[in-house]
């Protein structure tokens, strides 16, 4: 195994038996992956195509029936290459009756960080995942969006080498998806290795470097986007302000090259990102109306009517 | 070590927040508080006792049902949750989780012991006060001696098990030695006490006349006092410890004064009583012998949440608990079993009972070797037992507390590395 190999698998099968040790799911049949450092990598598949018995065995709360798996070059049994590896779960699974901050500093605990250290790295985080109106309120009054961002900033606290994030942006509203995604691209800038299991394929689509498709356990397919999802034979070509009868000249060229033409029609935006247009205007215009009301509050009423009674008298 | 430290606080929290905790002290202050409501035949020595036996068995009952409860839905409830996902995730050994948790279970019960301890202490200081007791009746802690060696001489009638029988009337006598006989006060009284099994051949006697040869072997001098004793009642007899002069040892010599009289005794029938300790000291004692007790729930608690569910896990400790109360019983119910069998193979259906026979093999291998095989396995609680030294107003001695420890240590040291390893072996599904 390379010294770039974050996380390596090989015949790496799971067969979950019954009280009687009789064979009853296949969780997982000779899995063979290989993520390079510094990659954000796609683990895809249906429901019970194995994705998070992948995960759970990488990270040793199960153990395989056959095969082998290392993370960041060592066994999956091995503790202290654990302080290297941000997980965040499927469920977000937290002591209910902590804060944000306490949650936070229990896992910071667990890292052994100093005390100092620590307090920083919870106030930067709790920042990050946009929690600060949150960071005193007990865990069980959150909301799932607002757990899931906790569990984002958990898995952060010990700035680690490989993050592990299954379904992360689950429960998160379109802000946080795309917070949650910008998180992930920049934890990519700063030569983190990220492994995702999402349902979300358009989410995976936009941050992924590589994937790879499971059902019923079983590789179907691995590769980089671009190699899985470019079409060879099919070109896309984006052109502002034309006008009908140059599509019209353009069509004839493409007929005159021998090409097909499949279809002619104005983009769209996506959902995303008219939901997100739409919120940051009403943001930036409730910003607008707060800073009228501060106005407001710094002149106060008497010398807001005594401006009017000006107005009004010139 | 830091780790450990970190989940035993979370799991403290944890009982704090979750209101658990609260409400074992709740409980146990009202069933603590509710003693001096006990009925109580008696003088107010008797109220005293009644308060310091009930202030100890509800401590016994709240700090074992308290390790019971929080121990053993600890580890299942985490599972359950899910919570154990992103603890084992972290670089936190499964040992070390195991560790943590116990010591966070041993920081809640002995917070709550020390709070239960304070409000016992507290009651019985209170009661006592307020009952108007002979002096040396109130609150003490005796100092107890046992003997060293024990005769029997003479015409011994029977021998059944380790009690031994003596007639009266000069037939039989017993010889008891005691050692380490050490006192203050010249002015001071030590007391004998007897504890016999009577029987004779007079009819309706319930009492009968015994003499007790007090001998000092340092100057050889000697005096015989008579008491009468009832049939398994203790009965004592007090004396100046000029008896004692110049000696540390003491030699008695028993005998039911008239023939027909007998008197069964067994190596704890007879001991001295010199001197006394402070109640504070013994109470203290006492809690820390109850204190193992509790650690060593706790321990075979968490040992059994590493495979069983929670509720599973509860009646399993349960019934630990429970068996543990009467490994001796278990015992000798495997002798009666024993006894039965020969009985049938001698007298009555001894041609049947040569051969196989299905009842004697039930009897024997799905009855007899289990009792007899468990009653060795479980731990025996009644080693953790004070209730009788308050009663007797005894003082405990030191070898107790630490074969209190010992064993609970011991048996510890059984049940951790067996948690560790079935722990190791779990997986989180």
């Amino acid at each position: 195994m390379d010294n770039n190999t974050a996380i390596k698998t090989e015949n790496l099968t799971k067969v979950y038996k019954n009280f009687w040790g009789r064979k009853k799911i296949l969780a997982l049949d000779k899995l063979n992956i290989d993520i390079q450092k510094g990659e954000i990598f796609g683990l895809l598949g249906p429901n019970g195509s194995g994705k998070t018995t992948t995960i759970k065995l990488l990270l040793g709360l199960i153990f395989p029936t056959e095969g082998r798996a290392y993370v960041l070059g060592k066994s999956t049994r091995d503790v202290a290459t654990k302080s290297r590896i941000g997980f965040l779960p499927e469920e977000s699974c937290f002591y209910r009756f902590l804060n944000a901050d306490e949650t936070l500093d229990f896992y910071g605990q667990l890292f052994s960080i100093p005390r100092k250290e620590r307090k920083l790295r919870i106030n930067r985080l709790v920042d990050q995942v946009r929690l600060e109106f949150a960071r005193k309120r007990p865990l069980r009054q959150y909301s799932k969006g607002m757990l899931r961002r906790i569990g984002i900033a958990q898995a952060l606290i010990n700035d680690p080498d490989l993050i592990i994030l299954d379904e992360p942006t689950s429960g998160l509203d379109p802000i946080g998806t795309r917070e949650t995604k910008d998180i992930i691209l920049a934890l990519k800038k700063q030569g983190k290795t990220v492994l995702l299991c999402s349902h979300l394929l358009s989410d995976v689509q936009d941050i992924c470097d590589k994937i790879v498709i499971l059902d019923k356990g079983k590789l179907q397919i691995a590769g980089t986007i671009d190699e899985l999802l470019s079409r060879k034979d099919v070109v896309e070509v984006l052109i502002r302000n034309l006008s009908d009868e140059a599509i019209n000249e353009v069509k004839a060229f493409i007929k005159e090259k021998q090409g097909e033409v499949v279809s002619i029609k104005n983009p769209t935006n996506t959902l995303e990102d008219l939901f997100l247009q739409i919120v940051q205007e009403r943001n930036s215009s409730s910003q607008n109306r707060n800073k009228i009301d501060c106005e407001f509050d710094q002149t106060g009423p008497e010398a807001m009517s005594k401006n009017n009674k000006t107005d009004q008298l010139n | 070590m830091q780790q450990i430290l970190v989940i035993a606080k979370q799991t403290l929290r944890e009982s704090f927040r979750n209101k658990i905790f609260l409400i074992f002290v709740i409980l146990s202050l009202i069933a603590i508080c509710c003693s001096v409501f006990m009925p109580v035949v008696g003088d107010g020595s008797e109220r005293i006792k009644i308060v310091e036996s009930m202030c100890l068995r509800s401590i016994t009952f709240f700090g074992i049902l308290a390790a019971i409860l929080l121990s053993a839905s600890s580890i299942p409830t985490d599972i359950e949750d899910k919570l154990l996902w992103t603890i084992t995730t972290k670089p936190v050994s499964r040992t070390n989780l195991i560790f943590g948790k116990i010591t966070g279970f041993i920081y809640i019960i002995g917070l709550l012991l020390l709070i239960m301890g304070s409000a016992s202490y507290a009651l019985i200081r209170f009661t006592a006060s307020k009952q108007d007791v002979q002096k040396g009746k109130g609150l003490m802690a005796r100092e107890k001696f046992e003997p060293s060696n024990m005769q029997v001489t003479g015409k011994a009638t029977k021998n059944i098990g380790d009690v031994y029988w003596i007639e009266g009337g000069e037939r039989g006598t017993s010889t008891w030695d005691f050692e380490g006989l050490t006192y203050k006060k010249r002015t001071e009284e030590f007391e004998i006490e007897v504890k016999l099994l009577v029987e004779s051949k007079k009819r309706y006697t319930t009492k009968i006349p015994i003499n007790i040869k007090i001998i000092n072997p340092y100057t050889g001098e000697s005096q015989t006092k008579s008491i009468k004793v009832s049939n398994n009642k203790p009965a004592s007899l007090k004396l100046s410890t000029e008896t004692l002069e110049g000696s540390e040892k003491l030699t008695l010599v028993i005998s039911p004064k008239n023939p027909g009289d007998f008197i069964g005794m067994s190596s704890d029938s007879l001991n001295v009583f010199l001197g006394e300790k402070s109640f504070e000291y013994n109470f203290l004692k006492g809690l820390a012998v109850i204190a193992s007790q509790f650690i060593l729930m706790i321990v075979i608690a968490t040992l059994g949440s590493t495979f069983l569910t929670l509720p599973v896990n509860i009646l399993f400790c349960l019934f630990i608990f429970f068996c543990g109360n009467i490994t001796d019983f278990m015992r000798d119910l495997s002798t009666v079993i024993n006894t039965f069998e020969m009985h049938d193979h001698e007298h009555e259906i001894s041609a049947v009972v040569n051969k196989p026979n299905i009842i004697v093999f039930f009897l024997d291998y799905m009855l007899k070797k289990p009792l007899l095989a468990l009653s060795y396995i479980l731990p025996n609680f009644k080693n953790f037992n004070v209730g009788h030294y308050f009663v007797d107003s005894v003082n405990i001695p030191h070898k107790k507390v630490f074969a209190s420890f010992g064993y609970a240590f011991l048996y510890a040291l059984f049940c951790l590395p067996l948690s560790f390893v079935v722990f190791k072996r779990r997986e989180f599904a």
